[in-house]
């Protein structure tokens, strides 16, 4: 967007509070949107030239009004009737005139409330995921529809369609620009809290020579989570989500090799980890398990990413605190998945022959999950029978749907079959 | 997570199709290409030409060498594909469910592993 990084960031946190004041006043999330778009791009070419204005907020709000007015006249052949109410106020007097821009500098509540919002709004229930990532990542993250075509390999055109499919979805389910209703809030917060998880996710899994050309969906997941966790610093399970992604991010260096190899937890070098995230994540789990009145998936998955983090080695890892953080975690989230994860504890916990044990039982919904034979080749190995493990490993390949994995679970059965 | 959905067929199927049912099939699979790039899940859709129009080339001693035809001894050949780039392998089977051709023979649903970048022709694992 811009060739400062300052620039870009000071954009991009303004962006969703813009939008905000925008969506108060003239409603109509598609229009607006479009308008602090073409805004934020005014300012990425124009403030290069010409300086960074006194009160950028105000610039990007006056500027956008004006977008929104163009944009909303262009549409007038089919709405006049709209139109004359709007264009009677003229866009600088109600820039002008708004408290919002007086008191300078300083993100009030009001904007912590519109952002937070927008962010509801963006991961409406109405949404297919992927619609609600892209949506997300443009209305409150502030990216182009090109970078986040780029970002999900998908051509631009893709992208706009599904961005623009995602405002009429919204439109038509009725949505206000209004916090959800209290009986929905929790239910609703889930849903941002998962598309916030998944665009982390996505960024993770990027092999290291996507780096290069992708935009950072991980550094976007964790910029949005902290956004989140700022917006609503007593919500436990929004402050487990920040801190699973900085304990996971923190080992990022060491989990694929400079080709692009993927290097698991287990073979990496812990030196390579990320000790001040570790040290961030850490802190901000544990003041968050001390004072949480339930634990949440995510606060346990954070607490389990901790205990990893802080061991210097595999052999060091308290395994029988993460296996007591399984249990939890199965309880309050179940899922074959989360089961499988409890078995790889309880194989270093009590054993190999246990943790295969433990596996039998998920066999029935995990028989096609690559990860399902991966654990078990790994106890298999642990416990001997390299030929069957190889075999494990072999079978985990064929259902990877992932290069970089693919290729460990290749080289792991060779490895494991002694050739 | 991006699926390519593949149909099979032969030139004596097509031709066994009644020319106003043909014309019909045409028009459902227009509503279906449209129905899905409108709403970003269709990436591409593509039809090939006949195996009789199929060349084959081979490079011996650095020399390509081209010759008519596919290779495999086959009945049917591939007839079109589709790139989806869906949220999940449900919603890629519902997709392939809802190809007009899906009623009269099956559509096979491949996961796709990796795509090369555009601009490094680094391969993308695709998730």
């Amino acid at each position: 967007m811009s060739s400062n990084p300052g620039t870009e960031d000071l954009l991009r946190t303004l962006a969703p509070q813009v939008l905000g004041v925008l969506m108060r006043r003239y409603a109509g999330l598609d229009s607006c949107e479009d308008a602090v778009q073409e805004a934020l791009l005014d300012a990425a070419t124009q403030w290069p030239a010409t300086g960074m204005p006194d009160n950028p907020r105000a610039w990007l709000l006056t500027v956008a009004t004006r977008r929104l007015a163009d944009i909303r006249r262009s549409e007038s052949a089919r709405r006049q009737r709209e139109e004359a109410v709007y264009l009677a106020t003229p866009p600088a007097v109600l820039a002008g005139a708004d408290a919002w821009l007086a008191d300078g500098q300083t993100p009030d509540a009001r904007d912590s409330d519109d952002t937070l919002i927008l962010l509801f709004l963006c991961c409406h229930p109405a949404l297919s995921p992927s619609s609600q990532v892209a949506l997300t990542l443009r209305a409150v993250g502030g990216l182009s529809t090109a970078e986040i075509a780029c970002a999900f390999v998908v051509p631009e055109t893709t992208m706009a369609q599904r961005i623009s499919r995602a405002k009429q979805q919204i439109r038509a389910a009725g949505a206000r620009f209004a916090p959800p209703e209290a009986a929905d809030r929790d239910q609703r917060l889930r849903v941002v809290q998962q598309v916030l998880y998944l665009i982390f996710n996505e960024g993770y899994v990027a092999s290291a020579g996507e780096e290069l050309q992708r935009t950072d969906l991980s550094a976007e997941g964790i910029r949005l989570a902290r956004l989140l966790h700022r917006l609503l610093p007593d919500d436990a399970e929004s402050a487990g989500l920040l801190a699973l992604m900085l304990l996971t991010d923190a080992r990022r260096a060491a989990r694929v090799t400079p080709d692009g190899a993927l290097v698991p937890l287990t073979e990496q070098d812990r030196a390579r980890w990320d000790s001040s995230l570790i040290a961030d994540g850490t802190a901000l789990i544990a003041r968050t398990l001390a004072t949480a009145s339930a634990l949440g998936p995510y606060q346990l998955q954070a607490a389990i990413a901790a205990v990893h983090d802080e061991a210097a080695s595999v052999a060091d890892t308290d395994w029988t605190e993460i296996l007591a953080l399984y249990e939890l975690l199965v309880r309050v989230s179940p899922g074959p998945l989360v089961s499988l994860g409890k078995a790889v504890a309880v194989a270093m916990v009590h054993g190999p022959a246990a943790g295969l044990a433990a596996t039998d039982e998920l066999a029935d919904n995990l028989a096609r999950h690559h990860r399902f034979h991966a654990v078990r080749g790994h106890l298999l190995e642990m416990s001997g029978d390299s030929a069957a493990a190889a075999s494990a490993y072999d079978l985990a390949a064929r259902y990877a749907t992932n290069t970089a994995e693919k290729r460990y679970l290749d080289r792991q059965s060779r490895r494991a079959g002694g050739h | 997570m991006k699926y390519m959905l593949i149909i099979y067929g032969n030139q004596e199927l097509w031709n066994s199709i009644d020319p106003a049912e043909f014309a019909k099939e045409i028009a459902a699979f227009d509503v279906f290409n449209k129905k899905y790039y409108d709403s970003g899940e269709l990436l591409g859709a593509y039809g090939v030409a006949d195996a009789a129009a199929t060349k084959l080339v081979q490079v011996a001693d650095g020399q390509p060498a081209v010759t008519d035809g596919p290779y495999l001894e086959t009945k049917e050949y591939l007839a079109s594909w589709y790139l989806l780039d869906v949220d999940s392998e449900e919603r890629a089977l519902e997709i392939a469910a809802d190809l007009p051709s899906t009623k009269f023979r099956p559509t096979e649903v491949w996961p796709i592993l990796h795509e090369a970048s555009r601009e490094t022709g680094v391969d993308m694992g695709v998730v």
